[in-house]
């Protein structure tokens, strides 16, 4: 159910332990969705650990010293609960949604989780489970694109690491390196409990409180180390593409910058689906099967980001227009009507983005995470709303695309 | 909940319409029965031409001009053509319908299909095609329905390489003409709209709209057999494709159930036997499908090589266990996440206005929550052991993708 944004309400609570409890109300929903947002990922890894962060994401739904492996999914299942789990260079988020009768079990269960057992024999199996996963993506070159194209551009960075580290990384890692990656990044401090929807705060604060009471306090740290991304062309040739996959890496906002809105806008005149430069440039001329644009905001790093696929034949013509719309773009800056449409279309975006509470939960814990900070809606819809075009143009003053990076994933 | 209103309005089109007063914005699906089965012959991939060259101008616009319309009205949108329809999809504030409809039947009934932006199109819908081969499990498909059905229903949807390259535009404005029409269409919304006012928009822009359209062609099947497509893939793409019951079968929920058992969720069968003991996936599930009037159970599995003869094996051994019955556990366990996943989905717009036009499509008239509830609550576990028992789920059509055969589907 849409929110009827007076009803909706923000909560936010840290526990003796440093565990940060967040709820976006809402009771008028038909659901709570709840789970737990952990600030690591594989730019917290080291070569030796590669793939460590996702791994250990598979293994948390193996079970604790309280549960089985099998009665983990089994439990899940008896509460009829939509719910997964994501890694990411920068997070590891685990999510769910249930009807609101069994919010408390939910909690408990994600709770006990994030207190993994790590036994031995699970382990085992789970790393074939692992590589089966790399040898997945390893057929898909438009997937492998990004893997690598990122790699490249940060340029030893840890924020290029592949988050499924590599076949030789997973099958050396051992349970003790996980453990002690575990003990050392799921510190109460590292974590923030976001609930969204239909939630009983003052009974969801005891009851998390209570089950997190023997979790030591204790605290981890981010290493930033300095950034010098790749600028210019590489072109690599992969047995496994028939097409030639293109990505476009440049300089963005990071993800609490206030100009974030403005650099979202910025990417939809770009490379919006339907209607938007590189959509003109590019699909309407047929040169290529799809374009996209987009941004990445990350932890003090942030990157825009362009990705084509076209047929081989395409390349250079292809990449001709990618290098003359970036720059015809910083020369001149976007257009007032370009940037009525953009926010048109994002205000209905973000109408639609209320409706569930699993969404709110996504985009509340994430934003929690980089900003320790809320925001409404209503809020975000205000801010999209003001932005100039002056904004949108003041991005483009430091020339981020005349430091891109364009990679190409060619068949061999 | 609210009820979906339903009606047939004189030029044959469907419309649907579920009221949410509370909420701003609409969410909007339009299905036209046009797909790469009811192609005409040596055209195969016209519906997917037509698709994307409908945007090259229509009415009083060029394409330009038609794409910044559709945005200053805040219109989110999307379309696409698959193997049975094509369809449109659009969200934007309700008081936006009017203007959103009459810019659809713009597109729907006065598209320019200009020759000269149709090279563009073929360009794209050939680097389409090509580009199954790098999708391994989507060319496996492919594959698998080809091998299941006689019929058009086996065609790829992406089309015909000489045949995409040879399309005329005449011909296919012809078939356009011809195809697109307002018989069998289907146009439903959802959101903060009444009903008597959305039919009146929808009776001003496509009142006018006529035509019956092509039908579909009868189903016809290709004895169960296995198939290889070889490939140096990284991973082997398993897929198999069993008879289930169809829509209207006295016994449709008794399987649909019974799927779940299978493959509805991590303690699932399938994810429990091939991944979680034996970790030789990363990817199991099965799930019913199907064309209209022919319902089946695919099932799909990807997995390294010196695996995959393991993997089939178990695959199918699972599969082939039905017949033994399911648990009262299972079953139960079944139904809560079943009634958990129609209420959430109920929660969203977009989901629910994409199951009004499933259902209308397939079975001609929306299913309430209630209804889906009641028809589940009425398999018990002697009912559904009965159904299974005796329709075994066996001899399945098979195909895999990769470097070499798995000994099982020989």
């Amino acid at each position: 159910m849409t929110q009827s944004l007076s009803a909706v309400q923000f909560k936010q609570a840290t526990l003796e332990n440093g565990l940060t409890v967040i709820a976006e109300i809402n009771p008028e929903a038909k659901s709570v969705a709840l789970g737990y947002f952990c600030k690591t990922g594989s730019r917290d890894e080291t070569a030796e650990i590669a793939g460590v962060s996702h791994f250990l994401e598979h293994m948390l739904f193996k079970g604790s010293e309280r549960r089985e492996a099998l009665q983990v999914n089994l439990e899940f299942d008896r509460m009829g609960a939509q719910y997964n789990a994501y890694t990411s260079e920068e997070n590891t988020v685990y999510y769910g949604a249930v009807l609101p009768e069994f919010a408390p079990q939910l909690l408990e269960l994600w709770t006990d989780l994030m207190r993994p057992a790590l036994r031995q024999e699970d382990f085992e199996t789970e790393k074939q489970v692992i590589l089966e996963e790399i040898a997945l993506y390893e057929d898909r070159p438009n997937v492998m694109l990004f893997d690598w194209g990122r790699a490249r551009y940060f340029a030893g960075h840890p924020l290029g690491n592949s988050v499924l580290g590599t076949t030789q990384s997973i099958t050396a890692l051992t349970r003790e390196q996980m453990a002690e990656y575990q003990a050392r990044r799921y510190v109460p401090s590292n974590l923030v409990l976001a609930l969204a929807g239909r939630v009983e705060w003052e009974r969801t604060l005891e009851q998390v409180a209570s089950l997190t009471a023997s979790w030591p306090k204790s605290h981890v740290d981010r290493a930033y180390p300095a950034l010098n991304t790749a600028v210019g062309e590489l072109r690599e040739p992969y047995p496994k593409a028939t097409q030639t996959y293109l990505a476009v890496f440049a300089p963005g906002v990071s993800a609490p910058d206030p100009r974030r809105y403005a650099a979202h806008i910025l990417a939809n005149i770009l490379g919006e689906e339907g209607n938007s430069r590189l959509h003109w440039a590019l699909t309407d001329k047929g040169l290529v099967e799809s374009v996209g644009a987009g941004v990445d905001e990350a932890d003090r790093v942030g990157t825009f980001y362009i990705h084509a696929q076209t047929d081989p034949g395409n390349e250079e013509v292809v990449k001709g227009v990618l290098r003359e719309e970036l720059e015809r773009l910083e020369r001149f800056g976007v257009r007032p009507e370009e940037l009525e449409r953009a926010k048109n279309k994002l205000a209905t975006t973000l109408v639609f983005a209320g409706e569930t509470p699993m969404q709110r939960l996504m985009s509340v814990g994430i934003q929690y995470l980089y900003n320790q900070s809320y925001e409404p809606l209503s809020e975000v819809a205000r801010k999209v709303e003001a932005v100039t075009l002056a904004d949108v143009n003041g991005l483009l003053e430091s020339k981020p695309f005349s430091r891109s990076f364009i990679y190409c994933l060619v068949p061999a | 909940m609210a009820l979906s209103q339903v009606e047939v309005l004189p030029n044959g089109l469907t419309l649907a319409v579920e009221e949410r007063p509370w909420t701003p914005g609409v969410a909007l699906q339009l299905l036209l029965p046009v797909g790469a089965v009811n192609d005409p012959e040596g055209m195969e991939g016209a519906a997917s031409l037509l698709e994307g060259w409908l945007w090259k101008g229509a009415g009083s616009r060029d394409a330009r001009a038609l794409a910044d319309a559709f945005d200053d009205l805040g219109v989110r949108r999307g379309s696409s053509s698959a193997l049975e329809h094509t369809t449109f999809a659009a969200q934007f504030l309700a008081d936006k319908l009017a203007a959103v409809l009459e810019l659809f039947s713009d597109v729907l009934m006065r598209p320019h299909l200009p020759t000269q932006a149709l090279e563009a199109v073929r360009q794209i819908a050939l680097q389409e095609l090509a580009s199954l081969e790098d999708q391994p499990p989507k060319k496996m498909f492919a594959a698998l329905r080809r091998a299941v059905f006689a019929s058009p229903h086996g065609r790829n949807p992406s089309g015909n390489r000489a045949h995409l390259e040879s399309i005329s535009a005449e011909a296919l404005r012809e078939d356009f003409a011809r195809r697109y029409a307002p018989k069998g269409a289907i146009l439903a919304l959802v959101g903060g709209i009444g009903y008597e006012q959305a039919k009146e928009a929808v009776l001003n822009a496509f009142g006018a709209w006529s035509g019956s359209g092509a039908g579909y062609p009868p189903i016809e099947l290709v004895p169960p057999r296995s198939i290889h497509l070889e490939q140096d893939t990284a991973q082997v793409q398993i897929g198999l494709i069993y008879p289930d019951a169809s829509f209207g079968h006295p016994e449709f929920y008794s399987a649909r159930l019974a799927a779940q058992v299978l493959s509805g969720g991590s303690s699932s069968r399938l994810f429990t036997e091939v991944r979680e003991k034996r970790g030789l996936v990363y990817s199991v599930y099965a799930v019913s499908n199907g064309v209209k009037g022919y319902s089946y159970l695919t099932a799909y599995a990807g997995t390294t090589p010196e695996r995959a003869e393991e993997t089939l094996r178990v695959m199918q051994a699972e599969i082939a266990r039905l017949s033994e019955g399911v648990r009262e556990e299972e079953l139960e366990r079944t139904k809560i996440g079943l009634r958990a996943s129609l209420v959430m989905q109920e929660e969203s717009s977009r989901l629910r206005v994409a199951s009004i036009t499933r259902d209308l499509y397939m079975i001609g008239r929306v299913r309430t929550l209630e209804e889906i509830e009641a028809q589940i609550a009425a398999v018990d576990l002697s009912r559904i052991n009965r159904y299974l028992a005796a329709n075994p789920y066996q001899n399945p059509w098979i195909a895999t993708l990769g470097p070499r055969t798995p000994a099982a589907a020989q």
